[in-house]
């Protein structure tokens, strides 16, 4: 079998998918012997213009990971998308928005104040804010706009695949690899990981106990045994995809969510908000009140990773 | 003026790239080093939970 020709980029992101394609450590040679690489900003030295020079669909895998939240990034999406006959939405921030999504509770106005001209470690008396043209002495210079929204990957192409996780598990980096080398991908549209929640892998006994108060998760230090969201803990669990070996309640820290909501589930965040809703025992409105409160967070908790893709969206404008 | 166009800047975290403006004698004039890139952790931070901080602040960089 011809060689496959292997591309990966990182859109909006912060490199961790790409140290994740290494983590799989010697089996780095199984997809050496398995692929040439053919576009790798962080590890190998091809130009944009190597790729645009490509025919179309010369590139077997694209492995594609960040959120989209420039014009640059729709341009290289759109690019790859084309240059690839198969494009895979690669880590959380490419499937859902992962973490840079939450910017999306702010605009793009605010982020440009604070980091341009509030920072402390800015100095910037005339206010300048980059500009997509610079007239310079010596011709014009150009950045990239920047995008009001953080989007997924999906809702600027069309993509074959979709593998979650911030970063994707080694396991599930195999399954891929794997199925590259044996022609035997999935139906198109998969999600490469588990189809059930997260608690269907957690080995924590549940007991079906209410919970009349949330804790932060300093607040307390949990039974390493007993489900986490039964001991008041904000575990996502019951709205996040399985697949990655219950890494973190493993280790006594509650699901983060970042493999997104399991097959079937529209929204992460309301399905965690009726899973809690569905064990909390409040004795009347106040008790309600008091445990609503209890949450520090709750937009940044129940869509951590998952805010681009929510059927939210963003933060609505107060303006109507 | 000739320009030299590197983008993007590979191997090393994040995204760069380097416009580079050449003279008639083909010496360099001068060289512009951007960031095509802004996520804002600086503003989304903002309102979090303080022990959300170590888990949020390590996807401005995974390398």
């Amino acid at each position: 079998m011809a060689k496959l020709k292997l591309a990966l980029y990182w859109a909006g992101a912060c490199g961790g998918c790409d140290v994740a394609v290494l983590d799989v450590n010697e089996k780095i040679l199984d997809v050496a012997n398995l692929a040439d690489i053919v576009f790798w900003p962080i590890a190998l030295d091809f130009k944009y213009h190597h790729v645009e020079a490509m025919p179309d669909k010369s590139i077997d895998v694209c492995l594609f990971n960040g959120c989209i939240r420039s014009s640059e990034q729709e341009h290289i999406a759109k690019m790859l998308r084309a240059k690839s006959k198969v494009l895979v939405s690669f880590g959380s921030c490419a499937c859902f928005g992962g973490i840079p999504a939450l910017a999306n509770f702010t605009t793009r106005a605010e982020i440009m104040e604070r980091v341009y001209i509030e920072a402390p470690s800015n100095e910037n008396p005339n206010k300048t804010l980059p500009q997509t043209k610079v007239k310079v002495a010596e011709g014009e210079i150009t950045l990239p706009e920047l995008f009001e929204n953080v989007l997924t990957l999906a809702q600027v192409v069309p993509v074959e695949y979709f593998v979650p996780g911030c970063p994707p598990t080694v396991d599930i980096i195999l399954k891929v690899v794997n199925a590259l080398a044996t022609n035997s991908l999935p139906p198109v549209g998969a999600v490469i990981a588990s189809d059930k929640t997260l608690c269907d892998e957690c080995d924590r006994k549940k007991e079906n106990k209410k919970i009349t108060r949330i804790y932060r998760t300093q607040e307390i230090i949990p039974d390493s045994q007993k489900c986490l969201l039964e001991q008041g803990l904000l575990c996502m669990g019951p709205a996040t995809r399985g697949g990655c070996g219950a890494l973190c309640v493993k280790v006594n820290i509650p699901c983060r969510g970042c493999f997104g909501p399991p097959a079937g589930v529209a929204d992460q965040g309301a399905k965690l908000v009726s899973s809690i809703a569905s064990i909390y025992e409040a004795k009347d409105e106040k008790d309600i009140a008091r445990m609503v409160n209890e949450v520090a967070d709750p937009a940044g908790t129940f869509y951590r990773f998952g805010m681009s893709s929510s059927m939210l969206k963003r933060k609505r404008s107060q303006k109507r | 003026m000739k320009k030299v166009t590197i983008d993007p800047i590979t191997r090393l975290e994040g995204h760069g790239k380097i416009e580079i403006f050449l003279n008639d004698t083909g010496d360099v004039a001068n060289t512009y080093f951007q960031i095509p890139e802004l996520r804002g952790f600086e503003k989304f931070c903002e309102g979090r939970p303080v022990e959300e901080m170590p888990r949020i602040v390590p996807r401005i960089c995974g390398v």
